[in-house]
């Protein structure tokens, strides 16, 4: 370090006595925290071996973590199935980036096609049918469960977040209507109601007989409260277009949905992408309460595995583990939201 | 058949059909749900309508704040998870706003360590689901905590273990209801003061004493209240007795988990909303107050606050609703809010599930509306005039 980045950084943190005794207190704070964390995270932790017998050094027992990482992952997913599972999460992975990446004119196409493909192919992997082993949705869990979900609740809270929010702009009074009070109630009740509320209420109202998953009912019940959030997400969008590019559209003679879908939306999207990756972010933050109708995502089979009478006592492991992939996740899309908030600002000056 | 077409080209007529389908397609989905509902309860042998509130409930509740008991009808458990949902929701708003602030300022700070602290507990309960929080500090924390024989004593009278947080409590509660009259009162006296000051200053621009009646009024007058009050009664301080603590009040271990990750989770929120809000202040106000001579503490007073709220306003209000919201998170670890109460223990218990889940709804929904009037009508107040 030069003499002058030092000069700097002790004119930084000890310029001024208030400075100096900020940085001194903020720094036995750190130390009175973070040294006995990081010496139970990886100074004292055990790492080798298979049993808790083998966790002898006093800190952190990662071997549990190792031990059950199949079912932090996949749940209780038949293990010889579990390619399955993979092979999903691939082709999505591998089908967003190529809608990504595509060239612009192409891109709109690819992205139908992708939505039309894969959110079926997707259940058939995972479900089975048709030559694939058939395993219940009981049997699902894990990382896998947290990652359906919010894929599904969104495929079901884009479109129609999409349309409620050009509901709420529309000219005609009822369909403003409609989508108002649509959007407002599910705003203004807890998610957690909803959940209980969907796995009571739908094999009710439904036909006699007519079974329904309860996986599905939890999907649909948070897919329907995410399109309320999606609408106000895609009305800023909407808002921030100047009425004249409607206007010039249907001087030009196209119809409401051409003018919607060829001028409106592919703007009103672009500025709203931010918002509804917040949402997104939200989504997969709020997936963690179907736990509460014993669905066991990420959180809840970690949560589960903390009634193992084989590992008692391993909380603290359980919960830096999973709590770590929810904040590596979480972290990723809202840099992902704040970049693409940052390209949106450049674009427009 | 033309004819018809041709007034589906008129845009008058094409509006109001596809408005009608809408509302007939809303209605014929509405009566298709009824009737499988009706027919579904007649086989499962449920009544419907609300006859089933004044039966007794039979459910014990572990933390109340009404004089319910398991005698008590359904009706008396839903008013008892109410209050509940709301205790703990007004105390996690309060609490999350000023940690929040403190949080938000310490971002905005020149001393290079503080901000950066600060930004890294924004970021690190951000990227968490609120429901890990509850969990970590319901089953990781509080759990941890040692049994009450060894409780960590908050100054020998309150005591905190893995049962809750128990706290002395007044003898005679009628003091305490005059204390708080005492408090109301005289905050009333300081908003009268307030603006009889305001005016005055508009119209002679002379300053009243407003500072130090103020804290006369808001700091001074009710401290004394209380000191008073806690004086004049006996107080039944938590004493160990064998394994456990007798008297006082038990705040229950549920109440404390879910109220810290309430807390700390909507702080990292408000934080950002803090520091938007000043930073959306332009940098010219802050050096035209400072040219004319204001001293910084005034130009943090006078000038960037009042024009910060206006923008922290309405994503505040968001916040307040979402803690609103997400107090339900405490049905996950089983603490007796209205969810838990009545959508959990008492739908059980009746199965008129239409009914109750109608109720805990409507609650949520008229409290919230409530939060947003009221802020509203706030933010109105405090909005810009232009003349």
């Amino acid at each position: 370090m030069s003499a002058a980045s030092t000069s700097l950084w002790r004119q930084r943190l000890f310029g001024t006595p208030a400075t100096a005794v900020v940085t001194l207190l903020l720094a036995a704070a750190i130390a009175w925290l973070a040294i006995p964390m990081i010496r139970w995270a990886l100074v004292d932790a055990s790492w080798r071996g298979t049993t808790r017998a083998d966790c002898v050094t006093g800190g952190a027992c990662w071997v549990f973590v190792k031990a059950r990482f199949g079912q932090f992952m996949y749940g209780l997913y038949p293990q010889d199935q579990r390619w399955r599972a993979d092979l999903a999460g691939l082709l999505f992975a591998l089908a967003t980036a190529a809608v990504v990446f595509a060239p612009p004119r192409l891109r709109l196409k690819a992205a139908i096609a992708a939505l039309i493909v894969l959110p079926p192919l997707g259940i058939w992997l995972l479900a089975g049918g048709f030559g694939l082993r058939w395993i219940e949705t009981r049997e699902w869990g894990g990382l896998m469960l947290t990652l359906f979900i919010s894929v599904y609740a969104s495929l079901i809270a884009i479109p129609l977040g999409i349309l409620l929010a050009l509901g709420r702009q529309s000219q005609l009074k009822v369909v403003r209507l409609v989508s108002v009070l649509f959007i407002e109630f599910w705003r203004g009740v807890p998610i957690i109601a909803v959940i209980f509320l969907a796995s009571l209420l739908l094999p009710l109202i439904l036909p006699g007989g007519v079974g329904i998953d309860r996986l599905a009912r939890a999907v649909i019940g948070l897919g329907l409260v995410i399109a309320a959030y999606m609408a106000e997400a895609v009305r800023g969008g909407l808002q921030a277009l100047p009425p004249g590019q409607r206007e010039a559209a249907t001087a030009l003679g196209l119809t409401y949905w051409k003018a919607t879908g060829l001028i409106i939306l592919p703007q009103a999207l672009r500025i709203s992408l931010p918002a509804m990756t917040n949402e997104f972010i939200a989504l997969v933050k709020n997936t963690t309460l179907v736990l509460v109708v014993s669905i066991l995502d990420l959180l809840g089979i970690a949560q589960a595995s903390l009634a193992d009478p084989a590992w008692v006592g391993m909380n603290m492991e359980a919960y830096v583990f999973s709590g770590s992939i929810y904040w590596l996740i979480c972290f990723a899309l809202s840099r992902w939201s704040r970049h693409l908030e940052m390209l949106g600002r450049r674009q427009h000056r | 058949m033309t004819r018809a077409f041709a007034l589906l080209n008129d845009k008058r007529v094409r509006d109001v059909v596809y408005q009608a389908a809408l509302l007939l397609g809303l209605v014929a989905l509405t009566v298709f749900f009824v009737r499988n509902a009706s027919e579904n309860m007649v086989k499962a042998g449920i009544a419907s309508g609300f006859d089933f509130l004044w039966r007794n409930s039979g459910i014990d509740v572990p933390f109340v704040l009404t004089g319910y008991t398991r005698s008590s009808t359904v009706l008396d458990l839903f008013w008892a998870g109410v209050a509940n949902t709301m205790l703990v929701t007004v105390v996690a708003m309060v609490l999350a706003t000023a940690l929040g602030f403190l949080v938000g300022i310490a971002r905005l700070s020149s001393h290079w360590l503080l901000s950066t602290v600060a930004g890294a507990y924004i970021e690190f309960v951000r990227n968490i689901p609120l429901l890990f929080f509850v969990l970590f500090w319901y089953f990781g924390v509080i759990a941890a905590l040692p049994a009450p024989r060894d409780s960590v004593s908050l100054f020998g009278v309150a005591f905190l273990n893995n049962r809750g947080l128990t706290i002395p409590l007044p003898e005679a509660p009628v003091t305490f209801r005059w204390a708080v009259a005492a408090i109301l009162l005289s905050w009333i006296a300081q908003a009268l003061v307030a603006a009889w000051a305001r005016r005055r200053k508009e119209r002679t621009g002379q300053d009243a004493p407003v500072l130090a009646i103020g804290l006369g009024l808001v700091v001074v007058l009710p401290a004394l209240a209380v000191t008073w009050a806690s004086l004049a009664t006996g107080w039944d301080v938590p004493v160990l007795r064998g394994f456990n603590y007798r008297g006082g009040f038990v705040v229950i271990p549920e109440f404390v988990a879910l109220l810290a990750a309430l807390v700390t989770y909507t702080a990292g929120f408000i934080a950002e909303i803090v520091r938007g809000g000043i930073q959306a202040v332009p940098r010219g106000q802050t050096e035209a107050a400072a040219a004319l001579g204001l001293r910084p503490g005034r130009i943090l007073r006078l000038v960037t606050i009042p024009q910060a709220l206006r923008v922290m306003i309405p994503p505040l209000t968001n916040q307040y609703l979402n803690v609103l919201k997400n107090s339900s998170f405490g049905a996950a670890i089983a603490y007796p809010d209205v969810v838990s109460l009545f959508m959990g223990s008492a739908l059980n218990n009746t199965g008129q599930a239409i009914e109750i889940i109608a109720m805990t709804l409507a609650v949520y929904l008229v409290i919230g509306l409530a939060v947003s009037a009221f802020m509203n009508w706030y933010n109105a107040r405090i909005a810009l005039v232009t003349r």
